[in-house]
């Protein structure tokens, strides 16, 4: 099976929407796009924090992560 | 937001603190009684709005000496931190002066945590130096120049890394030092032309 992801296509994508949200955030008062960014990071967080993981695990999903992708 | 500058800082004092702030915020509060510090990388950008979350905040400060970095880490221990790492004290300050990356958490929860480095090299030096101060409520944070952040959010290169530094350069625009921001484009050897991030 071919994929027809287009890896460049997707990123100006992401990029136009980067753009349209930091020009959301110019116009917006901290407390209502902080509001809505801790709602959003706070369930980021809580789940992450249900996760059965013991810190070897995690080290090593890190550690592999670093060998085998972008991620710094 | 408009980025508003206050006394010298950059000011998002109305800003909501998340519980990745306040984590952040409790060990900086422990830390800074050790070390200066400066944080680096994504927490940069999330800081200042960026929708995504992360695992961890990475942080640098100087060398420490190994009888001062254990002080650092029975404090952190005794703080209800614990190293992810599976070394004692000697063991780390081993590990963070080969240039290794140490990892420090809530006891028993492993993200968020802090991967905490000592500087490098002359870019670390650099941002060290030159780190920003940042106003939240009811507390400062010290932050990498955003110039930097861009450049090196280009350099590492990952779709993630990109649109962190294409939102830091969004949302600073004409705050931003372009002259600097050219050097350090420059020093990374990157462009940001195919990303909008046109000088």
């Amino acid at each position: 099976m071919e994929l027809s992801f287009d890896r460049d296509a997707h990123l100006q994508e992401r990029l136009a929407f980067i753009r349209q949200y930091a020009a959301w955030i110019k116009r917006t008062p901290d407390a209502e796009w902080s509001r809505q960014q801790a709602d959003l990071i706070d369930s980021f967080i809580e789940n992450a924090r249900n996760m059965p993981l013991s810190k070897e695990a995690y080290l090593r999903i890190v550690d592999g992560r670093k060998r085998n992708s972008w991620q710094v | 937001m408009e980025i508003r500058y206050s006394g010298g800082k950059i000011d998002i004092s109305e800003k909501r603190i998340t519980l990745l702030d306040r984590f952040v915020l409790d060990f900086i509060r422990v830390l800074e009684h050790q070390t200066p510090y400066v944080i680096v990388s994504g927490y940069v950008a999330i800081l200042f709005g960026r929708s995504r979350g992360t695992e961890d905040v990475d942080i640098l400060i100087p060398t420490m000496e190994k009888a001062h970095f254990t002080l650092l880490h029975d404090t952190l221990l005794s703080g209800g931190y614990e190293f992810l790492n599976a070394e004692d004290a000697g063991g780390l300050h081993d590990m963070l002066t080969r240039k290794m990356g140490i990892r420090v958490a809530k006891k028993g929860q492993y993200i968020p945590n802090i991967e905490l480095k000592f500087l490098k090299d002359e870019i670390d030096r650099q941002v060290f130096q030159d780190r920003r101060e940042v106003a939240l409520p009811d507390a400062q944070v010290f932050i990498s120049p955003i110039e930097i952040q861009i450049a090196y959010k280009i350099h590492l290169g990952s779709p993630k890394d990109i649109e962190d530094a294409l939102f830091l350069f969004e949302i600073f625009g004409t705050h931003l030092d372009r002259g600097r921001l050219k050097e350090q484009m420059k020093a990374f050897h990157v462009s940001g032309d195919e990303y909008g991030i046109i000088l």
